[in-house]
C-alpha cells in the first residue's frame, strides 16, 4: 500500500492543525494520496500500445527536475558574496527569487490550486472542507518549499561563508516568509479574478492575468535593478516611501537593518513589513478560503457557446502554409486546439509573455549602457529579438499534452495514413498561432527603432526560427499532438531544452558574425534557407505509424 | 430507525421549494420533496432537467441554492458535514483518482468515510472479489475497463455501510450479468430499511426496480408515484412512453427518420 513515510514529519503540528479545527490524520491521508498521485505517470492510450507502463515506477519528475533549479541559482552568488550594499544585494536576490518562485507557481501549480477534479470525489465525503483545503494548500506547499529549497541551498551555503551565521539564518528566516507570502499573493489574485467573473470567461481571465503577471515581474524585476543603477553603490541607502511598493526592498531591510549601517525609519518599517506582511497576508488567506472554494465551483461548469463566423483566418492560413488534406486537417485541428484547450493555454501562454518581453528587457539594458538611442539604432541590439523564439522548445514539447487526452484514441480508430502530416500541420499551426503573432508585432515595434535597414536581418531571424522550430523538433521526444496527459508538475526534458537554448545562441552568434563579412547577411540567409528545406524533408522522414 | 412516537415515519429526506440557478439560467424551480425510509426512488427525466444537480444541492456540492434541505431531520445547510457519514454516493461521470489502484482509492475512501484502514481494505477486498476483481485489486484504476470502474465506484459508495444512497446512473458500462447483480443488490439493501436515490436514462431498469418514480422536467417534479400509478394516470403502457408523454416529446420517429436520410448522404 502506498505511503509517504516522510509526512510524518508533519506529526509534532498536529496539535497546531487540530487548534485551527483541522482534521489531522484526515489531512495527512489526503496528502498522501495527492504526493502518491504526483509521483505517477498516467499511462495513456498510446503509451500503452508500444510500452507496458512501469508499475513501481513512482518516481516524481519535478523532484528528478530540481538539479535544474540549483544550477540557476548559481546567478544569485555574486549579488551574495558583494559587500557593499545589502538593500541592493538582497532586494536583487529576493527579486530574482520571488520572481523564478511566482512564475513556476502560476505556470506549474494553477492546476493543483484549481482542481475541480476533487469535488465529486472529496467532498461528497464526510470531510470539512477546511481539511480539504488545508491538504490543498500543504500540497502546493511541499512543492513550493523544494524549490525554494533548491533554489536557495547553494546561496545560503555561500551566505553562511561570506557573512556569517546572523546573515545565514536571517536569509533562511526571511525566505520562509517570502514562500508564504507568494502563495498567498497567488490565491489572492486567483480569488479576486474567480470573485468578479465566471464560467470559461473566467478561465480566459486566468490566463491573460498569467500572461500579465509574467510580463510585470519580468518587467519588475528590472526596475528594482534599475532603482540603484542610478545610486552609488557603495553610498548609504536612502529608501523612499514609495519603495514600500515593491515586496522585494521589505525582505531585503531586515539586512540593511541588522547587519549594514542603514538605520532609517522606513528600513525599520519595510523589515517589520517582511514579518507582518506574510502574516496579515496568510490571515487574509485563511478568511478568504471557503469564498475561494466556493467560486471554484465556476471553473466545472461549462456555458461556453462558440461563435460562428464566416471566414476562419486558419482555413485561409491552411491553404497557404500546408500541402495535402490530411496536413492541412492537422493545421486547423491543432490551431482550434491551442485556442481553446485550457490546460495547455495555462501552460503556455506565460511563455509567451517572456517572449515578448525579453528582447525589449535585453534592448533597455543596452540602451543604459551604451551611448544612448542614437548608438543603439545603428548598432546590432536588433538580434535580441532572437529572444523571442526562446519559448519554442518547451511549447513543442508541451505540443503533445493535453487535458483531454483520452481523445487521442480517435487517433488510431481513424484511418490515418501518415503520421508526417500530422506532426508537420500541429508544428506549423503552432508556428502560425503562437509564434508568428509575437514576432511580427516585435518585428514592427523593431523596425521602427532600427529603421528599414533591418528587413534583411528580420528575414534572416525568421529563416533561422524555422529552422530551429525543425531542430527541435528534431531533438525532442515525439509524441502525437495533444495526446499525453500532463503532470501535476511537468518539468521533464528539461535537459534537452537547456541545451536547445544554447543552440539558440549559436543562431544568434551566426548572425552576428555574418555581419561582419561582405554581403554577409544574404549568405546566411541563402544557407539557411538551404538548411530549412533539407530539414524540413528530413524531419519527418521515419517516423514511427503511430 | 427514524420513527416519531406516533409511529408515522419521519422523511429521511425533506425537500421545500428547493430553486436553484446558474447565472440567470434557472435550474430547478421549486421543487417539494418527502422520501422515506426503504424507498427505491427512480430520479428520472431528460437532460438537463436538473437531476444531476438536485443530488449535488444534496450532497452539499452545489451551494447557493434557495429553499430548504433536510437529510435525517437536519437543515445541511448548517456547515455539520457529519451527515455525510451516513451517504454513499456515485457520480454520473466516472471521476476517480485513476493513478491510485484500486485497492489504495477504495482504502482512502473508506478512510475518509472515518473506517479504519485495515477494515476498509478487508471489506473492499472482499466486495471487488464479489463482482470477480479480485486480480485486478492491486492494478492502477486507470488500466481498469469502463464496467470495471463502475463497480469500484459502486463499492467505494457502499463500503461505510449508508443509509442513504445516491446513485447517478449506476449501471452505466455494467454487462449484462453485473447489472443483474447489482439490481439483486439494490433491492436487497432496500428491503434492509436504506433509502436509495436512483437517476437512469434506461426506462426499463427504473420500471422494474423502482418503488417510487419521480419524474423531473424543467426544473420541476411533473410525475410521482409508483409506476403503476403513473401508468392509471397517464393511461400508457411503458414509462418510456409516460416519460414522451409528460416530456411533451412526440417526434421522436420523424427525428430519426430525418437523422437516417442526413447519414446517407455522402
Amino acid at each position: 500500500m502506498g505511503t509517504v513515510k516522510w509526512l510524518q514529519i508533519l506529526d509534532p503540528l498536529r496539535g497546531l492543525f487540530e487548534k485551527s479545527g483541522i482534521d489531522y490524520d484526515m489531512m495527512r491521508r489526503i496528502l498522501e494520496v495527492k504526493l502518491l498521485m504526483d509521483g505517477r505517470r498516467v499511462p495513456t492510450l498510446i503509451q500503452k500500445s508500444s510500452k507496458t507502463a512501469d508499475p513501481d515506477n513512482q518516481s516524481n519528475q519535478f523532484i528528478k527536475s530540481l538539479w535544474i533549479y540549483v544550477v540557476i541559482s548559481v546567478v544569485l552568488i555574486p549579488f551574495i558574496v558583494m559587500k557593499t550594499n545589502y538593500m541592493f544585494q538582497m532586494s536583487l536576490v529576493f527579486g530574482i527569487l520571488m520572481f523564478m518562485i511566482t512564475t513556476s507557481m502560476i505556470s506549474d501549480f494553477s492546476s493543483v490550486m484549481l482542481d475541480v477534479r476533487d469535488r465529486n470525489i472529496l467532498f461528497s465525503k464526510p470531510v470539512q472542507r477546511r481539511t480539504i483545503s488545508m491538504a490543498k494548500l500543504l500540497h502546493v506547499l511541499i512543492y513550493l518549499l523544494l524549490l525554494t529549497g533548491s533554489l536557495t541551498v547553494v546561496p545560503l551555503a555561500v551566505g553562511l561563508f561570506r557573512h556569517g551565521v546572523l546573515f545565514f539564518l536571517l536569509f533562511l528566516v526571511e525566505i520562509i516568509l517570502m514562500d508564504f507570502f507568494i502563495v498567498v499573493l497567488t490565491a489572492v489574485l486567483y480569488w479576486l479574478v474567480l470573485r468578479f467573473f465566471d464560467g470559461e470567461k473566467l478561465k480566459d481571465i486566468i490566463n491573460y492575468v498569467q500572461i500579465g503577471l509574467t510580463i510585470v515581474m519580468t518587467v519588475g524585476y528590472q526596475f528594482i535593478s534599475r532603482l540603484f543603477n542610478l545610486m552609488d553603490l557603495t553610498a548609504a541607502f536612502t529608501p523612499k516611501w514609495w519603495e514600500i511598493f515593491i515586496f522585494p526592498a521589505w525582505f531585503a531591510s531586515p539586512f540593511e537593518w541588522l547587519l549594514g549601517q542603514g538605520k532609517s525609519p522606513l528600513i525599520v518599517i519595510f523589515s517589520v513589513l517582511s514579518v507582518v506582511g506574510p502574516l496579515v497576508a496568510w490571515w487574509v488567506y485563511s478568511l478568504l478560503m471557503p469564498s475561494f472554494e466556493r467560486n471554484l465551483q465556476k471553473l466545472a461548469s461549462h456555458h461556453g457557446r462558440g461563435k460562428t463566423r464566416g471566414f476562419r483566418l486558419q482555413e485561409g492560413l491552411s491553404m497557404l502554409f500546408c500541402r495535402g488534406q490530411l496536413e492541412r486537417l492537422f493545421f486547423r485541428f491543432s490551431w482550434d486546439m491551442m485556442g481553446r484547450e485550457r490546460d495547455f493555454k495555462l501552460k503556455v501562454y506565460p511563455q509567451l509573455g517572456f517572449s515578448i518581453v525579453f528582447p525589449f528587457i535585453f534592448m533597455f539594458n543596452m540602451l543604459r549602457s551604451e551611448g544612448g538611442f542614437a548608438a543603439m539604432r545603428t548598432g546590432k541590439g536588433f538580434l535580441f529579438l532572437y529572444f523571442c523564439a526562446l519559448m519554442i522548445p518547451s511549447i513543442i514539447m508541451m505540443l503533445k499534452f493535453s487535458g483531454n487526452y483520452k481523445g487521442a484514441w480517435i487517433y488510431q480508430t481513424a484511418p490515418l495514413t501518415d503520421t508526417a502530416s500530422v506532426y508537420k500541420g500541429a508544428l506549423k499551426a503552432m508556428v502560425a498561432r503562437l509564434f508568428a503573432p509575437v514576432f511580427i508585432l516585435q518585428a514592427v515595434i523593431f523596425l521602427i527603432i532600427f529603421g528599414a535597414r533591418i528587413i534583411p536581418e528580420l528575414i534572416v531571424i525568421l529563416l533561422g526560427v524555422l529552422l530551429y522550430v525543425v531542430v527541435s523538433f528534431m531533438a525532442l521526444e515525439k509524441g502525437l499532438p495533444f495526446s499525453r496527459p500532463f503532470q501535476s508538475s511537468q518539468s521533464g526534458g528539461g535537459f534537452v531544452i537547456f541545451g536547445l537554448i544554447v543552440l539558440l545562441g549559436v543562431f544568434a552568434g551566426a548572425h552576428f558574425g555574418f555581419t561582419f563579412l561582405p554581403y554577409g547577411e544574404y549568405l546566411y540567409m541563402l544557407l539557411l534557407l538551404v538548411l530549412n528545406l533539407i530539414a524540413w524533408k528530413l524531419a519527418f522522414r521515419e517516423l514511427p505509424a503511430s | 430507525m427514524i420513527e416519531t412516537a406516533g409511529g408515522r415515519q419521519e422523511p429521511v429526506i425533506s425537500i421545500r421549494n428547493l430553486e436553484m440557478s446558474y447565472g440567470s439560467k434557472p435550474i430547478l424551480q421549486g421543487i417539494d420533496l418527502d422520501v422515506y425510509q426503504g424507498q427505491i426512488i427512480g430520479y428520472i427525466g431528460p437532460n438537463g432537467a436538473g437531476k444531476s444537480t438536485t443530488v449535488k444541492i444534496m450532497l452539499g456540492l452545489v451551494e447557493g441554492y434557495q429553499g430548504e434541505v433536510k437529510i435525517f431531520g437536519r437543515d445541511i445547510a448548517d456547515g455539520d458535514t457529519d451527515y455525510k457519514r451516513r451517504i454513499g454516493y456515485v457520480p454520473e461521470v466516472a471521476e476517480l483518482y485513476e493513478s491510485l489502484t484500486a485497492q489504495e482509492y477504495l482504502v482512502f475512501v473508506g478512510e475518509l468515510y472515518g473506517l479504519p484502514q485495515r477494515k476498509a481494505d478487508h471489506k473492499a477486498r472482499r466486495l471487488m472479489a464479489k463482482f470477480g476483481l479480485e486480480e485486478v485489486y492491486f492494478d492502477r484504476i486507470s488500466s481498469y475497463s469502463k464496467g470495471m470502474r463502475q463497480k469500484v465506484l459502486l463499492i467505494s459508495s457502499l463500503l461505510h455501510n449508508p443509509d442513504i444512497l445516491f446513485l447517478d446512473e449506476p449501471l452505466s458500462g455494467l454487462d449484462a450479468n453485473s447489472v443483474m447483480i447489482v439490481k439483486e443488490i439494490l433491492a436487497a439493501l432496500a428491503a434492509e430499511g436504506k433509502t436509495i436515490f436512483y437517476s437512469s436514462h434506461i426506462m426499463d431498469v427504473v420500471e422494474k426496480i423502482s418503488s417510487r418514480i419521480l419524474l423531473l422536467n424543467g426544473g420541476r417534479i411533473v410525475a410521482d408515484g409508483s409506476f403503476e400509478e403513473l401508468r392509471e394516470q397517464s393511461h400508457e403502457r411503458s414509462l418510456e412512453q409516460i416519460f414522451n408523454d409528460l416530456t411533451g416529446f412526440h417526434e421522436y420517429k420523424d427525428v430519426a427518420a430525418s437523422f437516417v436520410s442526413i447519414v446517407q448522404e455522402v
